[in-house]
């Protein structure tokens, strides 16, 4: 039992996706935190 | 030595990138850390530590050398389940998350994973947890400076000590500069750097390469890597899983931050961290299985991944690689290293010698002890081949297995168990340490972590069968700030 390939690609782009998006969503984090002045 | 005949990156350029990246480090450390003033700030950062950073450490600690040189490594041997297997490591920072929060809770004043267990269980149980505790984090730390001198010789040819020095140095120096907040502020630049880097890889290998290639050319050379059912792939997940929980649950690492952490930030931020961790070894894992569509020839299977970016990025995938597993070591070996001398400081410092000391005697002593680990940890790394155990990265963490993996429970009661047996917590650890190195030798490293939770788990809950000793969760708060070396 081998997975397809498009099984593959699926779980490999979200992943990626993932991955692009999570720089993105730490800095947004890091402003928001840094307005309400809790960042430390 | 499991370098390369040929280096990926020019000496020089890799030289450039070092020297730039430890100024990098050090001047922030130094000015993350210029206004603290007490061993509490110094090691809990100011206890109110907001989700960014906390979700970003959380994230920089777990990814290691390991997670991006071992993945594409996982990947190219056990296919599909490796990479996947690899990335269940995330559960150990899912599952922590509620214990973050109970932590925080029971003990809004604790230092370390030490306190509690001392408060909790006792004098006896506090000791075994930190001969426990403290091999596993030296085991660490060595193996985290092994993994800087190997991967820089094989990236860039400079010799394995030469490299493992300037590492270890710049981590050493950045974390007694700016204490927990020089590395949690390092580690969220940390952090970004490994999952743009990684990220970035990733597409260009898809855009360059594509599914249908990787897929065709798998099936034709290595179709078991395709496999969903592969025995040691599947028996792989399975003790990835259990090591990784272990580790999460017992170090100070992990405890120091949810002490460090904001009152309700510990939970969410370790939870988002772990969500986020998930894709990383996916990520970072996959381009390795280009490499029969690439046509690549690996001859060390840790260097595939660096390999597959150089040769779709050229030298630029080169110096992203170099960057990214910088930045990975980096953010591993100062979190062991401020969370390992906090243990030292607060439970052998404090707990043992000076229990009178003072908040400004623990300050200096933390720094002190910051330095001793660093060199120690450089004597163990420099003379790996002839001490005993310290042979290789994986033989070195493998040992440790059995020690995490017996740890588990005794925390794990410790919170939630209202009846745990102190006593049994202490044989919890002793008998599930020493029968799951027996396995190591005996049967396998695969089972060392196996055995030392399953006997731990047995002793633990037969001990508190047997007897029960009820537990007033008020005393941990109450007893926080008692003086050491007269426990409960």
């Amino acid at each position: 039992m081998t997975i397809s390939t498009t099984a593959l690609s699926i779980i490999v782009v979200i992943a990626t996706l993932v991955a692009t998006l999570t720089p993105i969503l730490l800095i947004a984090l890091f402003i928001r935190d840094w307005k309400k002045g809790c960042l430390w | 030595m499991t370098g390369l005949d040929d280096p990926i990156l020019p000496t020089s350029i890799a030289w450039g990138l070092l020297a730039a990246f430890s100024v990098l480090w050090v001047v922030l450390g130094w000015w993350l850390g210029r206004r603290n003033k007490t061993a509490e700030d110094h090691m809990l950062a100011g206890r109110n530590v907001g989700l960014a950073l906390a979700t970003a450490t959380a994230m920089a600690t777990w990814v290691t050398a390991n997670t991006t040189m071992t993945a594409p490594q996982l990947a190219l041997q056990l296919g599909v389940w490796g990479m996947l297997g690899y990335s269940l490591g995330a559960l150990g920072l899912i599952l922590f998350a509620p214990l973050a929060r109970r932590i925080r809770e029971l003990m809004p004043r604790g230092f370390t994973s030490g306190d509690f267990i001392r408060l909790r269980f006792g004098t006896f149980t506090w000791r075994v947890f930190l001969v426990v505790s403290l091999i596993y984090a030296f085991g660490w730390l060595v193996s985290m400076a092994m993994a800087g001198g190997v991967l820089i010789n094989a990236l860039a040819g400079i010799d394995y000590r030469v490299g493992m020095t300037v590492i270890l140095t710049v981590c050493v120096l950045y974390t007694l500069l700016g204490g927990l907040r020089a590395v949690i502020g390092t580690d969220f630049i940390q952090t970004i750097i490994i999952i743009a880097g990684a990220a970035f890889i990733a597409w260009l290998t898809i855009d360059k390469v594509g599914f249908e290639a990787i897929h065709f050319n798998l099936m034709e050379e290595r179709p078991e890597l395709l496999s969903l059912l592969f025995p040691a792939a599947i028996m792989f997940l399975f003790n990835n899983l259990l090591f990784g929980v272990g580790e999460i649950f017992h170090s100070n690492v992990w405890w120091s931050r949810a002490f460090a952490f904001g009152r309700h930030v510990g939970f969410r931020a370790y939870l988002f961290g772990g969500l986020l961790w998930l894709p990383i070894p996916i990520v970072a894992g996959f381009i390795a299985l280009a490499t029969p569509a690439l046509g690549i020839n690996v001859p060390a299977a840790d260097m595939v991944g660096p390999l597959v970016a150089a040769e779709v990025l050229g030298l630029t995938g080169a110096i992203v690689v170099f960057i990214v597993v910088f930045a990975a070591l980096a953010s591993s070996l100062d979190s062991l290293l401020a969370a390992t001398s906090d243990l030292v400081t607060r439970d052998i410092y404090r707990g043992h010698i000076r229990p009178q000391a003072s908040e400004q005697n623990q300050f200096r002593a933390t720094k002190v002890i910051v330095v001793l680990l660093g060199l120690l940890t450089w004597l163990a790394a420099s003379y790996r081949g002839e001490l005993p155990i310290v042979g290789s990265l994986a033989e070195l963490l493998y040992f440790t297995g059995a020690f995490v993996a017996s740890a588990i429970w005794p925390i794990v009661a410790g919170l939630y168990w209202k009846r745990a047996n102190p006593q049994g917590a202490a044989w919890s650890m002793i008998l599930g340490s020493g029968l799951g190195l027996a396995s190591y030798f005996m049967i396998g490293f695969y089972v060392a972590a196996l055995v030392g939770a399953a006997v731990s788990l047995a002793v633990m809950v037969l001990a508190t069968w047997l007897a029960p000793r009820p537990f007033d969760w008020d005393r941990l708060a109450r007893d926080d700030t008692q003086v050491m070396g007269s426990p409960a």
